[in-house]
């Protein structure tokens, strides 16, 4: 790389092919055009971890919006085949495209479509992808705040349903709605409900819902490994204040802090002391409450995860196999089973593996982890 | 950000607190820009009304119509006496070309969205609540950039707004919250989260990414 003339504070630098402009998470605000050669950017995709690569075309920008944004660089740059590039301050990009606002139009339709495809992959993690009618939503949105007594914002749904949707199926109850809204009639139809208006007092105690109603309990409980693992830690008595503790919590203090230092141990890739500590903690005769029995049947399942990052595979196997045989109704059990399908495809026993990954698939078809199933036996069958 | 007052002239609209400035499941055909007062996003969902965000002066919302008619997947409501810019669809390009400087600022709000829609996805994707939580403290720890992550550190958040970040229930997030305060790894108020020791929690979560998908 050279630093070569620069022309309003541009600056045109030379890549030799092989070379890296920048790295993913590498933190910067210069933006680049590519003036001839040929950089690929690579990155991964966040569901799948899987790997993407995009060409950047001569004359295109790149690295635009972790600069602008200022985060890290999503995507390392590399070069392969010697480059001539512009390197742009953020003050040169802004001067550049003030006078180009074509330029910035096509960026933002770029980027908008990026921003809805996240979104959309945002809702399906959380589960609201389910296909709606948006002319009978709208008309719910009325009901919903004419329940809720907030007259205003009944009124506003119902009139914008008519506007849209004057010959529909709820065209004359959401006419009557107003009807009822505007001669003050609604308001002796309506007892006063729990969900009024809640004050916006930002970042205080009231912002916690104490709307909370019966629905968290009426909402499908979903039977998924997240599921399961949601009460890592989690079942324990919330009435405890915090500072209170009883000689039983001290109890299973001890565990979940065992638990913790395992989980920490494992991420600097102490494996020896993470094992040794879910270990402690599988060996534990009595289990006072719901919380510890949860820790206890993790800790069986991470020892199989530590042993297979050790590379020990038939420990793992055993310890998945354990997991299983003892708990053969964990929710665990699914994540179990993907791991020792990795364990056998590691092992290269590629039966054995496409089988544990077409029983994860049967179990958790929609899950993140049955797709990801899907996608690791489909590779392995194109070998 | 503000912008001048000429402007405002052209696309002003004021709107009174507690008025709808657009509702869910409307077809979106304006996006808005705060000039001043307070807007919240909320969400009709299971039957209660949630809170997604809270936006001020120069904050955009309803950008999402920019680019094709949809129907809005939030509402927009007035917190208290708001000035808003709105613009429309159809002359977007146009209203662009004479304001270079508004696209430019589209251009960087746009940038910080897909960063953080894409963090919060990294979030959700997670397999484990507990390290949800936890990157959602590493992310708020990342948005202040002057944080020394050596030290413990203060995050200005509330349990609600973790709850939000990591697609739980408020209560779960609480008892785990509560636990982590009990194994001293975090001090936890009402309005605030003192974490003693971030890079573990960052540690963490990234191992556990990385295997993942191994």
């Amino acid at each position: 790389m050279s630093n070569g003339s620069s022309s309003q504070g541009i600056t045109t630098r030379t890549y030799k092919s092989g070379s890296i402009v920048y790295f993913e998470n590498d933190k910067s605000e210069c933006i680049y055009i590519l003036k001839s050669g040929r950089i690929i950017l690579t990155s991964q995709k966040l569901e799948t971890g899987e790997e993407i690569k995009e060409e950047v075309r001569p004359g295109e920008f790149f690295g635009v919006k972790s600069a602008l944004g200022r985060y890290p660089r999503e995507e390392t740059a590399q070069v392969i085949k010697d480059s001539v590039v512009l390197v742009l301050t953020l003050a040169d990009f802004e001067r550049l495209i003030l006078k180009n606002v074509n330029i910035v139009l096509k960026m933002l339709r770029i980027f908008s479509n990026q921003l809805r495809r996240i979104g959309r992959a945002v809702r399906e993690v959380l589960g609201e992808t389910s296909t709606i009618n948006p002319e009978e939503e709208l008309f719910k949105i009325g009901e919903y705040y004419y329940r809720a007594g907030r007259f205003n914002q009944a009124r506003y749904a119902y009139n914008k349903y008519l506007d849209y949707y004057p010959n529909a199926k709820y065209s004359d109850l959401a006419t009557k709605r107003i009807r009822e809204i505007d001669s003050g009639q609604a308001e002796s139809n309506i007892a006063p409900q729990p969900v009024m208006r809640k004050e916006v007092v930002s970042h205080t105690e009231e912002l916690k819902d104490f709307t909370l109603d019966d629905d968290i309990n009426t909402v499908p409980q979903k039977e998924s490994v997240a599921q399961e693992i949601d009460d890592f830690f989690g079942t324990e008595d919330a009435n405890n204040s915090e500072f209170d503790i009883s000689p039983e919590d001290e109890k299973s203090e001890d565990i979940s802090s065992m638990f913790y230092s395992a989980m920490s141990m494992y991420s600097q890739s102490e494996y020896e002391g993470a094992l040794k500590l879910y270990k402690q903690i599988v060996n534990q005769k009595s289990l006072k409450n719901d919380a510890e029995k949860i820790l206890f049947q993790k800790a069986h399942f991470e020892i199989g995860r530590t042993y297979f990052k050790m590379g020990q595979y038939n420990d793992a196997i055993e310890a998945f196999s354990l997991l299983m045989k003892k708990f053969p109704q964990s929710a665990l059990n699914v994540n179990a089973l993907y791991h020792l399908a990795m364990v056998y495809e590691v092992k290269k026993q590629f039966d054995k593996s496409k089988a544990y990954y077409q029983k994860v698939i049967s179990l958790a078809a929609k899950e993140e982890i049955g797709k990801q199933a899907q996608r690791r036996l489909k590779n392995l069958e194109s070998h | 950000m503000l912008l001048d007052d000429k402007l405002f002239d052209k696309f002003g609209v004021e709107y009174e607190p507690n008025d709808i400035i657009f509702c869910e499941f409307e077809p979106g055909n304006d996006f808005y820009f705060i000039q001043s007062g307070r807007v919240e996003i909320v969400k009709i969902i299971n039957n209660r009304e949630k809170t997604l965000d809270i936006l001020s002066a120069g904050d955009v919302f309803g950008e999402m119509a920019i680019l094709e008619e949809e129907p809005r997947s939030a509402s927009a409501i007035a917190i208290e006496h708001v000035k808003l810019l709105r613009f429309r669809r159809e002359n977007f390009d146009a209203l662009l070309q004479g304001n270079p400087q508004l696209a430019y600022k589209l251009l960087v709000i746009f940038s910080k969205r897909i960063y953080d829609a894409k963090r919060r996805l990294m979030i959700l994707l997670l397999d484990d609540p507990q390290l949800k939580i936890m990157d959602v403290m590493n992310m708020l720890a990342e948005q202040d950039p002057h944080l020394d992550v050596q030290e413990p550190i203060t995050l200005r958040v509330t349990i609600q707004e973790i709850a939000n970040w990591a697609g739980m229930q408020i209560n779960d997030v609480q008892k785990l919250l509560t636990h982590l305060n009990k194994l001293g790894k975090i001090e936890l108020f009402n309005d605030r989260v003192i974490v003693r020791n971030i890079r573990d929690f960052q540690r963490m979560v990234n191992s556990r990414r990385k295997s993942m998908y191994a």
